[in-house]
């Protein structure tokens, strides 16, 4: 019931959205009423752009800032303040973290195998279960997809301490296909959402059409619906991936082992000192890395994230 | 939901009633069996790590279940011995207090922000991806950047309040419990504002135009289209920019954990690092499971009272 009106209002927001796309300006009056209305407006986007730039960059200097600290040698960051602070600016942290005797290419890779597993894994299964819910008519159909909606109803912190328990006994502890099948898990609320959507847009006569051609169930998914429903695999995959580079919690008590950590595990133990004194300029560094690939992904992806956003798909 | 699905159900649902009033035909078998055989995967994975597992900690705060060793039950014991839990009961109480700081302004702050980014004109696109950026980036990265942020003497924050005059160089904010709970605040606050303005935003782009036009007809002010047109529209977007905000408030870790490691002593401590120290550190993984079970009624709670209460008038 929830969905039918975001579903509704959706197809609101993108009419109205194309209608803006082709330059229908509602109410454009023509004569002076008109030019002094355009003068008006002018000034108001000129209001309009300088108000969005210092927004902006309210949300966005604190980033870039943090790029130029850790551009920083360890014993600048590490000192008080000084109008030379930015005086000499040097990869020296990058290269240390990179190279180093410590270093943590091993975890960035770790990373790295986990998001692109956990987008994969959420992707395929997602699509699968997407075309079941929304074109195949079977008893249970409701009872199933009401039970992986639950995994958005169940947070996962809560169930940790089970997991943990649980995924000993599997022989998934220290294993980073362990972690993608649990990232995995609890992306799926979401990634089967936007697929059952998808499948669901998918006029009906092309798949009735596909059907009387004899096509079987694998053969329409390959080759007569995998195009169509494109847009909302990279929507499943993209927010999969974002989840899985960012988290924190379940890789630090998933992963016992240094050389299995992820990226923000690894730069934990960093901080805690754990690998000896803390140098705060390697920390800064390890963070600018875990924080470049989500923006590189993000500006790059961004039309099937806000895609999911506005779907619906967190409204489980 | 139901109806979303109403016209493919309902086109297969009549073909088949009309031509095959009883039996079910061998392309309905068919179409069960895959049905079924596409939704396995995902019915088991959810099965597997969310459902098994939820099942399996219940049983677990039924016993005192050490992390290595035998164990038995021992009932309701771990449940009533949270009553008199200090660091479980200050947890809670920090958390509801964290919830309680942060939710207002994120929300007020998105709601600005949707208002100001909900227009189509040129550069919208670019400020919605601006905005947004502190969310996609996330909170484990920013906290470390946080930490080094912070420390006196040398981090940026410090040395900007004191050119400003509101903090002195030494200000050591993380070993502060009000200090820090303020610093991890405004953090917080930066970071979440962005995904409250998303949602909100879609929502608003789903009102039609012409209800405002003919508002601005009847002569009403910004603020009274904005009172009596958007808000009541969009009553279901805020009760999920609300839900999801106040439930990730309460699931709090990543922050404290990285910031403050829950201190000075356990003042900082949230409920869910309440749970992963008191499973990892004092290995008592029953009572740590009472605490989880208490975390998702209270979780469901929240999610099933905002919902109601925002929802009752809409309907």
């Amino acid at each position: 019931m929830a969905s039918v009106r975001s579903g509704q209002q959706q197809s609101g927001a993108a009419a109205r959205a194309s209608a803006a796309a082709n330059g229908q300006a509602p109410g454009r009056r023509d004569g002076r009423a008109g030019r002094r209305a355009g003068g008006r407006a002018r000034s108001g986007l000129a209001l309009f752009i300088i108000g969005g730039i210092l927004i902006s960059a309210v949300f966005v200097l604190p980033l870039i800032w943090e790029i130029f600290r850790s551009l920083q040698p360890e014993s600048t960051v590490s000192n008080p303040p000084s109008g030379a602070s930015f005086s000499h600016l040097t990869f020296g942290n990058f290269k240390t973290l990179l190279s180093g005797q410590d270093n943590i290419l091993r975890n960035v890779v770790n990373s790295l195998i986990v998001g692109v597993l956990t987008a994969l894994l959420t992707a395929a299964v997602s699509t699968l279960a997407g075309y079941g819910f929304g074109l195949f008519r079977f008893r249970g159909s409701g009872l199933t997809f009401g039970l992986v909606l639950l995994a958005f109803m169940i947070p996962f912190q809560a169930v940790l301490t089970p997991l943990f328990l649980e995924m000993h006994f599997l022989h998934l502890l220290n294993s980073l296909i362990g972690l993608a099948l649990f990232y995995t898990t609890f992306n799926l609320p979401v990634g089967v959402y936007v697929m059952r959507n998808s499948f669901l847009q998918v006029p009906r006569e092309i798949v009735d059409a596909a059907r009387v051609d004899g096509a079987s169930v694998t053969k329409t998914l390959m080759s007569v619906l995998r195009p169509l429903v494109l847009p909302g695999i990279a929507t499943a995959a993209l927010y999969a991936f974002l989840f899985s580079w960012t988290e924190f919690l379940g890789a630090l008590s998933f992963m016992t082992n240094d050389s299995l950590f992820t990226l923000p595990v690894a730069l934990s133990n960093a901080e805690t000192g754990t690998y000896g004194a803390v140098n705060y300029g390697l920390l800064l560094a390890g963070a600018v890395i875990a924080m470049i690939p989500c923006i590189v992904v993000y500006v790059g992806l961004q039309r099937f994230y806000v895609r999911g956003l506005v779907s619906g798909a967190l409204k489980g | 939901m139901a109806a979303t699905e109403a016209p493919g159900r309902a086109a297969a649902g009549g073909r088949a009633g009309r031509l095959r009033p009883r039996r079910r035909s061998a392309a309905d078998r068919r179409d069960a069996r895959a049905g079924l055989a596409l939704t396995a995967p995902a019915l088991l994975l959810v099965g597997v790590f969310a459902l098994f597992p939820l099942g399996f900690g219940i049983y677990i705060s039924l016993t005192n279940w050490p992390l290595v060793g035998a164990y038995h039950f021992i009932g309701l014991s771990n449940y009533s011995s949270l009553i008199h839990n200090s660091v479980f009961l200050q947890s809670i109480l920090f958390t509801l207090k964290y919830t309680a700081i942060v939710t207002i302004p994120i929300f007020v702050v998105g709601y600005a922000l949707a208002v100001f980014v909900r227009s189509n004109r040129r550069g919208t696109t670019l400020f919605r991806t601006l905005i947004f950026l502190p969310y996609i980036v996330g909170l484990v990265a920013e906290s470390f950047m946080a930490v080094v942020e912070l420390q006196p003497n040398s981090g940026t924050a410090n040395f900007v309040l004191s050119k400003l005059g509101l903090a002195s160089e030494t200000t050591a904010w993380t070993v502060h419990t009000g200090l820090a709970t303020t610093a991890i605040c405004i953090l917080v606050i930066w970071f979440a504002s962005g995904l409250t303005m998303m949602l909100l935003m879609a929502g608003m782009q789903g009102i039609p135009t012409d209800l405002y036009e003919s508002a601005r007809v009847d002569g009403a002010s910004w603020w009274g289209a904005e009172r009596r047109i958007t808000l009541p529209l969009l009553r279901r977007s805020i009760a999920l920019s609300l839900i999801i905000s106040v439930v990730g408030s309460f699931l709090a870790f990543n922050q404290f954990f990285i910031i403050t490691d829950g201190g000075p002593g356990t003042s900082t401590e949230s409920v869910v690092m309440a749970i992963y120290q008191t499973a990892f550190a004092d290995t008592d993984v029953g009572l740590a499971s009472a605490m989880s079970v208490v975390l998702v009624i209270v979780v469901g709670l929240i999610t099933f009272i905002q919902f109601h209460y925002l929802q009752r008038d809409s309907d």
